[in-house]
Formats: structure tokens, sequence, C-alpha cells
């Protein structure tokens, strides 16, 4: 038997590389999941197309969702873009819209989703921020302020809607093998100086205690952990998972 | 559902409160636990789990643990440091003794455990060291026991970077978890019920923590879902440090 067993689940960026990981394994594990994003790509469950900017998609979603689940019991905001680009690269269109799909999408499905989150008996949000979220990468300016600004929203939340019984966290991760790597690596200022991810393997790699970048299912693990009546005392926290990139100071090649 | 199935386990502090939750959810998972304290066998401890008596600040103490665990254990997969002291005073009132009784423990006794485990310890082994919330921010008459769970973060960090990708360790840091060292500090209060009742009300879950929420954290640490997680400080304190201490709600 599942650990989610009788649990229900919305993912936003359920088709992306980290929410499809995600879904899968909450289907698995027994949960009733439905995989929110902008365009089907093959899932294993039940897709809505869903654009995490719209406040009449979102309050439209949840509105139909309430007719077929009494109850909401896993919410999880992974949709999210990455600019590779300085500030001074960034257009005021493209900073509005990383703010709108990253912090006011991950804003916008919370809200809406609250009524029928606050049914649960163990309600749990996981939202994506990052470990650029704390310390930055090059060329990801606008990235990075839209994680801290997830990180900071978390906390508000957990703070907030705690005592309704909802818990709150965000999972950070580092370096994980998606799309979205593969076209960070192809960015001016990540140094991969126009190679891809492949090329770069093992200098990536090297520089993880680990000695590997992580996988969607490595993050879905704890996505799955923080979702389970496990976690029931865990709120309000910034889960850094990435293996152990994090925990260096900066390694100097001298 | 046993996530430890042919995993061995050997858990410092094990007679009450959080290590003796940790043992009890090893014991679920299927791990062959071995676990210690100062004093003998605690009647109540499942027979299947292996005690040795074992003071984790004495050298000699630690090496008998090993040989202890390598006997009966083969190879050990998980090690948690969770044997520790805590003393209720500021910097000014700390002795000299006090000094080495917590820091023997606390710091230097964990030290020990995992210079003398680490080698052997299998392939993917998984160290869980208990840190805490304190050893972020302070709490209040705890000087050495903040500074020494400090010392526990650091030293997390520094095996991880410096033993991966053999070895993986992380520490937990537990926020109020109800044991007899919450009690201790709530004792030191001018009012300790009335104490009691603010702190709740600042946590977020509405409640303090169980020894059971840390052995949690501790199973999924242990397990293989967990390995591309180390370095890292992992806080459960049911939200408690998510929130300002300037809690208008408070006043």
């Amino acid at each position: 038997m599942g650990i989610l067993e009788g649990k229900t689940a919305f993912v936003t960026g359920g088709t992306g590389g980290i929410g499809s990981a995600i879904c899968r394994r909450f289907i698995k594990e027994g949960a009733d999941v439905v995989a929110a994003d902008l365009s089907e790509n093959g899932t294993a469950t039940r897709f809505i197309k869903y654009d995490v900017t719209s406040e009449d998609v979102a309050k439209g979603t949840f509105e139909e969702l309430a007719k077929g689940w009494n109850k909401l019991d896993i919410l999880v905001n992974a949709a999210g873009i990455e600019i590779e680009k300085t500030i001074e690269e960034t257009s005021l269109e493209e900073w509005n819209q990383s703010f709108a799909v990253n912090v006011t999408g991950t804003f916008l499905t919370s809200k809406y989703a609250l009524p029928l989150l606050r049914k649960s008996a163990g309600a749990s949000i996981i939202n994506f921020g990052s470990y650029d979220g704390f310390i930055a990468d090059p060329g990801l300016a606008v990235y990075c302020a839209t994680k801290g600004a997830v990180h900071a929203l978390t906390k508000a939340m957990a703070c907030d809607h705690g005592p309704e019984g909802i818990r709150v966290n965000a999972i950070c991760p580092g370096y994980v093998d998606t799309p979205m790597l593969q076209s960070f690596f192809t960015g001016e200022g990540s140094g991969g100086d126009g190679k891809s991810l492949n090329d770069l393997q093992q200098a990536v790699r090297d520089v993880h205690p680990m000695r590997t970048y992580g996988t969607p299912d490595d993050i879905a693990n704890l996505v799955n952990w923080l979702a389970s009546d496990e976690a029931r005392y865990a709120s309000g926290q910034l889960w850094v998972i990435d293996g152990g990139l994090s925990a260096q100071v900066q390694q100097m090649k001298l | 559902m046993t996530r430890l199935e042919n995993k061995t386990a050997v858990v410092t502090g094990g007679r009450q409160g959080i290590g003796r939750a940790i043992v009890d959810a090893f014991v679920r998972e299927g791990a062959k636990v071995l676990t210690c304290g100062r004093g003998s066998r605690p009647g109540d401890l499942p027979s299947d789990v292996i005690w040795q008596q074992t003071d984790v600040a004495k050298k000699s103490d630690i090496e008998d643990l090993l040989s202890m665990a390598r006997a009966k254990l083969g190879a050990i997969s998980i090690l948690v440091n969770n044997a520790g002291v805590q003393i209720e005073k500021t910097v000014l009132d700390t002795t000299d003794e006090d000094w080495d009784i917590l820091m023997g423990a606390n710091a230097k006794g964990l030290f020990m455990a995992c210079r003398t485990f680490i080698p052997n310890m299998s392939l993917g082994g998984s160290i869980i060291n208990i840190g805490s919330i304190s050893g972020n921010t302070a709490d209040p008459g705890l000087a050495l026991y903040n500074a020494s769970k400090a010392f526990v973060h650091g030293l997390t960090k520094s095996i991880a970077v410096d033993h991966g990708p053999a070895i993986r360790c992380n520490a937990i840091c537990p926020g109020w978890i109800m044991t007899g060292m919450a009690d201790a500090a709530f004792e030191m209060a001018n009012n300790p019920d009335a104490a009691k009742l603010d702190a709740v009300a600042r946590h977020p879950a509405g409640r303090f923590g169980q020894p059971s929420d840390i052995a949690a954290m501790a199973v999924w640490l242990a397990s293989d879902e967990a390995t591309f997680a180390t370095g890292q400080l992992f806080t459960i304190d049911g939200g408690m440090t998510a929130a300002s201490p300037l809690n208008p709600g408070l006043f």
C-alpha cells in the first residue's frame, strides 16, 4: 500500500521534467493525481490545461475540481521558467513574465486551492524554491530573485495557514538533469561556453560532493515524503536537496 | 513497507526520547539495530535490539562499541549520533567541568564516533547527526549546548564534503520536542506553565513535536530514497523558526 493512498494531488508544471516525475511517483503511492500544465506531454494521469499566470484559469479550475473532489490533500507548485540573463540583459517583459509564472503562479494556485485544502485532514503545499534562492548562479538574476520570493512566501503561508492544518514547505533543488538545466548551460553566464551538458558532465559532477547531479526522481523522493503524513510536523521549511553542492564554500581552481 | 531492509544501524543515546524513537522506527523498517547509553540495558528494549553500555565521551567505549557492531552487525550502513547532554547555564555560570561533560559528549563524542565508524561503514552509508535549531539561533541560558550544536552542524558539512560519495552525512535540527530536555528548559522560566502556552502559540503546527516526528525524518535520511541528500541540516520544528519572534498575536 502506497503512502499517499486516498489522497488527492494537484501538480502544476505537471508535464515538465521534475513535475512529471512527481506525478508518476504520486500515482505509484496511490494518490489521485491531476497534472496541470500548458501542454499535454504523454502524462500517465489526468491532464488539465492550466496557465498559472491567469487568475480566471485558477479560479475556474478549482471551482470545476470541487465538483469531483471533496478535498485536496496535496498541492505542488512546480511550474517555473528560467531566463539565462543578467539584469542588464533582462527586458521588463521578461522580468514580469518570470515573476508571473514562478511567484504569481504559486500565489494564485495556492489562493484558489485553499478552500479544498482546508477540507483535507492534513494538507500539504509544496512550493518550488531553489538553492539559487540562497546563493546565486551567474546569469540567472530574475530566476534567483523569483526563488528568493518563493522562499519567503513559503514561510509566510506556513505561518498563516498552519493553524488551519495546512503545512507549507519548499523544495530547493540544486542541479537536476532536466531540459531547464540543459538550457542553463547554453546561457552565457554559466561558463559553459556554448557546450552542452553532455560535454560538461564530468566537470559538473566533480563540483558535487556526491560526484553527480540529481535526477527528477531524487526530487520526487523528497516531495513524496513532504506530501505524506510522515511529514506531519514539517512546515515552513526550505528543503535543499543538491547532492551536497551548497554545503561547500566556493571550490577555487588555484 | 520496510525501507531499511538489509541495513544495519548504530544509534547512540537510545535509552529514551528521540534516540529511542529512532531505534523503534529503524526496527519497524527492517534494520538490524545496535544502540547504547551510559546505563544498563533498558527493560523495555525489544529483544532483537543489541545494547552496549557506552559513554560516548570515552574513546575506549567508542572503540568497544565498534567491536560490538562489527561482531554483531558486520558492515555498518547507518550511524545516528544522537547521544547528547544539555546544561542550562550561561557562559559566566559554566565551569570547566561543565565544559568537559557537555563538549565531551556532544562535540568530542560525536567526532570520535564518526572517526571510528567511517572506515567501517558500507558504501552508500548514511550518518545522521542530531543538531538543533539552537545551533543556528541561540536559546537563552543554554550557551554551551547551543555552541555544541553549531559544532555538529559544521562537522556534518565537513564529513559530507570529505567523505562523499562513499558516505552521506546530514543533520536533523529538531525544534521543541517533548522530552526530558525540553521540560528542564521550561523549569527555568519564571512561570513554566505560561512559558509553555506561549511556546505552543509560536508553533504554526499548534503543538510541540514528538520524538516520532524526528524518527520519521531519520528513517528517510537513512533510506535509499535519500541518496542525493547530503551535507544538509534538516529542520523539523512545526514551523517555529519560520515565524518572526515578533509575533503580534503574542503581545
